[in-house]
């Protein structure tokens, strides 16, 4: 079998290479979207994601982590109670008022945890020695990120709520949506404002995570302990993150940018795959009188959509890696999963498809009765 | 689907009696531009025989190509019968005539048509592929063609790295290869110097004798005419002027028979 899709491609690759330059573009910008969505978004569960409790318990209905509401202490007994928890934690959210030399009046969101050494909120940013400093009364944590909205280094002294705090670390990675977060212990947290409550959530391990999903049913409506209600960490990050993303139409902006991507970079790809299939209309014309059916021709152009979705794919798949991989370095949020990644590569294969159907109206001069003039 | 009558020809140009392997029976065509309407063919009838090369010729325009086409199943006439290999092409649907295409027939064209990222190899070994031949035998009939034609020295080379000569060569191994019963050229050394255009004439008339392959050449060409065993002169639709040189016995004896309907 002779591959003239392929030997031609290759051969001739200059003629190919806009259609290829354009998936590869395309590719990068439905990744790089992609990748800012999910990192800018993702970071409004950055409170569970960087953190390594199974369950979260929480107010009924609260739709992201930063909207909780204090719940009753009691909910604490009802965790301890099922035997498949083997540790809960309270994590408190609490609404304040940021002052620095220069700097006032930034709404900060003060996250209180358990600072012991075995805490599992933050357990993935904050190391022992860092949980260990914030066991001091007055100490908090701050994002590098935040820094200059803040006007503070670590080391420095400032005010929440009217109470001298310290910064003891500055840590990457704690950029959250919805304003800034400074970490600090629970009762630090709750000597800032004590009118926000004890606990807003409970966190909790299993002996077996497998099992969250079944143990968060179990304990879900016991109305003896007042209003709470159970999700798995992943729900709840999720049930985070889409709130963010509908919530601000962002997520409906992302599928309409990602469709418009892939119907301009097919009409642009498959001009230049047109025009390749026509310059070659005679060699098609005359395999076609030599008795090569018009779905063998057609077969072919969509054999070298193939190849030019393929490369412009690896293409766009490389510069896009290295593209986040300088943004991540940058503090940009950006963040991707084996999931969103395959439906970028998805997409990317169907803009190729797409483009080799529109180039097939080439094939419309392939006329072999035209050869004999 | 369609079921030429091979063996009986086969048999038959044995014999004395010569079967015709390309008949036209009546065959009209026009094409309208506009508000004009140009009959091209009016009811026009021949025949052609098996194992000679026929050329037809005639001045510029008089619808030499276009009955080519009509012949091979390129595109239908608008009345009349074309019986090719007995099969009346008018009866297939397009589908049914590519695969007759497949099977029967081989195209050599004015301009080379072959693809500028193949090999002259891989150019002949293409069509092959379609047909469901491959590995081992279609390389041995592509290295047999290519010797044929005197291009083995010359498999490898692309058609950059060709002469008109060269590249008309390789056009026509690739019609050969398939082993066609029927072969059109229309003009196929127009676009060749006197000793390239020689040595495809030598070929195509070699491929009528020795594959008993019906050859039907369109050309103005006075070589051609020399060497083509039947001489066709077309005029006005018509055909005006036909005569024999030489040719094999069962053509010689054909001479005045009804060849002409
Ligand atoms: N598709 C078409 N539409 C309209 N007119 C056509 C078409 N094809 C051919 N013709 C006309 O039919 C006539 C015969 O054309 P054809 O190509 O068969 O001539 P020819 O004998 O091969 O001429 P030449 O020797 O110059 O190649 C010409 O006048 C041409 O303009
Ligand atoms: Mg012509």
């Amino acid at each position: 079998m002779v591959a003239l899709a392929r030997k031609t491609l290759f051969r001739e690759w200059r003629r190919f290479l806009p259609a290829v330059l354009t998936v590869c573009f395309a590719g990068l910008l439905l990744i790089v979207q992609a990748a800012l969505v999910l990192g800018i978004f993702g970071s409004a569960a950055i409170y569970v994601t960087a953190s390594s409790g199974d369950l979260w318990v929480g107010y009924p209905g609260t739709q992201s982590v930063n909207l909780g509401r204090p719940i009753y202490r009691d909910v604490e007994m009802l965790l301890r109670m099922n035997p498949a928890v083997t540790r809960v934690e309270p994590f408190l959210w609490v609404d304040a008022d940021w002052h620095a030399t220069g700097v006032g009046g930034v709404a900060v969101s003060v996250v209180g945890i358990d600072p012991s050494v075995k805490g599992m909120v933050f357990d993935h940013m904050l190391s022992p020695t860092l949980r260990q400093d914030l066991q001091e009364p007055g100490s908090i944590v701050v994002g590098k990120a935040d820094l200059g909205q803040l006007g503070v280094q670590a080391g420095d002294h400032a005010w929440i709520n009217g109470h001298r705090v310290h910064i003891v670390a500055v840590i990457p990675g704690l950029r959250a949506l919805g304003g800034v977060n400074v970490i600090s212990s629970l009762d630090t947290a709750h000597n800032l404002d004590p009118h926000a409550g004890f606990v807003t959530y409970y966190v909790a391990k299993l002996a077996d995570y497998a099992q969250a999903p079944v143990v968060a049913e179990n304990l879900n409506g016991n109305p003896a302990f007042g209003p709470y209600q159970v999700w798995t960490a992943p729900a709840f990050a999720l049930r985070s993150q889409l709130f963010w993303m509908f919530d601000t139409g962002a997520g409906i902006a992302v599928v309409f940018l990602a469709v418009i991507v892939v119907l301009v970079g097919a009409v642009i790809a498959s001009q230049t795959l047109t025009a390749v299939v026509i310059s070659l209309a005679a060699e098609y014309a005359t395999l076609n009188a030599l008795g090569v059916g018009m779905p063998s021709l057609r077969w072919v152009v969509m054999e070298q959509a193939t190849w030019i979705g393929g490369l412009g794919l690896i293409g766009g798949g490389l510069l896009s890696a290295v593209l986040l991989v300088v943004a991540h370095g940058q503090n940009v949020p950006v963040a991707m999963t084996p999931q969103v990644g395959l439906i970028c590569g998805g997409l990317v294969l169907a803009l190729a498809l797409i483009s080799g159907l529109l180039a097939m109206r080439g094939l419309l001069r392939a006329d072999p009765a035209s050869l004999l003039r | 689907m369609f079921a030429p009558s091979l063996s009986g020809l086969a048999a038959s140009v044995a014999s004395d009696k010569v079967v015709p392997s390309l008949v036209a029976e009546g065959i009209s065509k026009s094409f309208v531009s506009g508000i004009v309407r140009t009959q091209i063919l009016e009811r026009f009838s021949f025949s052609i025989l098996p194992q000679e090369l026929t050329l037809i010729s005639g001045p510029s325009g008089c619808g030499k190509s276009t009955l080519l086409s009509i012949l091979s199943g390129l595109q239908p006439a608008d009345g009349g019968r074309v019986l090719a290999l007995g099969q009346d092409l008018g009866q297939l649907k397009s589908r049914n005539l590519e695969h007759f295409r497949l099977r029967y027939t081989g195209f050599v064209f004015q301009g080379f048509n072959l693809f500028s990222a193949l090999t002259a190899c891989e150019q002949v070994k293409l069509p092959l592929a379609y047909m469901g031949i491959k590995g081992a035998e279609a390389n041995r009939r592509v290295m047999a063609v290519l010797e044929e034609v005197g291009m083995s020295q010359h498999a490898h080379l692309r058609p950059t790295a060709l002469s008109g000569g060269e590249k008309q060569r390789v056009a026509i191994a690739r019609a050969l290869v398939k082993t066609p019963k029927l072969l059109f050229a229309d003009e196929p050394t127009s676009a060749l110097d006197a000793s390239s255009g020689q040595v495809v004439i030598d070929l195509l008339h070699r491929i009528a004798r020795d594959h008993g392959t019906t050859v039907l050449c369109v050309s103005h060409d006075p070589r051609l005419i020399q060497h083509a065993d039947r001489v066709l002169v077309m005029e006005d639709g018509a055909i005006n002027r036909e005569w024999r040189s030489g040719g094999h016995p069962a053509a010689r004896a054909m001479v005045g028979a009804d060849t002409l309907k």
